[in-house]
């Protein structure tokens, strides 16, 4: 596969979740790095965007992916949007850019329609990525919650949509025959 | 293109589906915890050790190190021009041609095949 300058950059996917957050690394659309779950109690906020603050050190990425929570139909608590609207500063202090995809753009990645389930979304990226197969939690019954290792494919779902996003917007700025965006505009 | 990370011992271990305490015995080690101190970068294996992740993972040792290698692989380009460097003034008094060819290649990342027929 060719890949751009642009999707040979190394991005952090983070999904905020009721006891933390879930995480992922990639290096392109096929390469998965890292994945896993952080949990923070107490002040959750200020204890996941320590957290996170860890992950960058850790991994150096170029750029940090987080859900676009101005998207219709975004049902995120309160909490939940707080993180995420903090999370870009976070990535300012740390020199990175900030890349916002909403749930539908990252649906679309794995359905025409974009009306994949979570479910249907995970299943299709165990087939891509098969070393998250272990995560993949039991089907949810109408009675259970939500498994937190669902988090995990949520945010290699943004990852790899954030992937997508850049494929598309230099495709149609090379149809319209302007420069690609520099990375670091 | 991202600089390469320093290791990438995490990423094949979790690929594979080990755990690090069995990762610290295939290793010959008691516990867990070096591996995790090498895949935090905390601690560099010793060449046995990377060896025996290039066995564990068959995976070559500049793949699972990558960005170890980049950095050492960019000083000794560097060195190999100031040899070369070096070397070119006493030319005439009979250093041979293929060394000067080997030292041409390797500051610039050519392989030291093509050198020997330089």
């Amino acid at each position: 596969m060719n890949l751009s300058p642009m999707e040979t950059k190394r991005s952090l996917a983070i999904d905020p979740t009721s006891k933390g957050f879930g995480f992922a690394v990639l290096e392109s659309p096929a390469t998965l790095i890292d994945w896993g779950v952080r949990h923070a109690s107490e002040d959750k906020n200020r204890r996941s965007l320590e957290k996170v603050s860890e992950l960058i050190d850790r991994y150096q990425p170029d750029v940090l992916v987080v859900e676009r929570t101005t998207a219709k139909g975004c049902r995120r608590r309160l909490r939940a949007r707080q993180l995420i609207e903090d999370l870009p500063g976070l990535a300012l202090e740390h020199g990175l850019r900030t890349k916002r995809v909403s749930r539908r753009r990252a649906q679309l990645c794995f359905s025409k329609t974009g009306s994949a389930t979570k479910r249907q979304v995970a299943v299709a990226l165990t087939e891509r990525f098969p070393e998250l197969e272990p995560h993949l939690p039991p089907m949810r019954k109408p009675w259970m919650s939500e498994d937190e290792r669902m988090s995990i494919f949520d945010a290699v779902a943004f990852g790899y949509a954030s992937y997508e996003s850049w494929r598309r917007e230099n495709r149609a700025l090379f149809l319209l025959s302007l420069d690609p965006p520099s990375f670091h505009a | 293109m991202s600089v390469p990370l320093q290791n990438y011992l995490r990423t094949y271990r979790k690929r594979s589906g080990f755990t690090q305490t069995e990762v610290a015995f295939l290793l010959g080690s008691d516990d867990g915890m070096k591996v995790s101190r090498y895949e935090r970068r905390v601690q560099r294996p010793t060449l046995e050790t990377a060896l025996a992740y290039e066995a564990i993972f068959r995976v070559p040792a500049k793949k699972l190190f990558a960005g170890l290698y980049h950095k050492v692989e960019k000083e000794t380009m560097s060195r190999a021009q100031l040899l070369a460097q070096k070397l070119a003034p006493a030319k005439a008094v009979r250093v041979p041609s293929r060394k000067l060819a080997f030292l041409r290649a390797i500051s610039s990342g050519q392989p030291a095949s093509r050198a020997k027929r330089l």
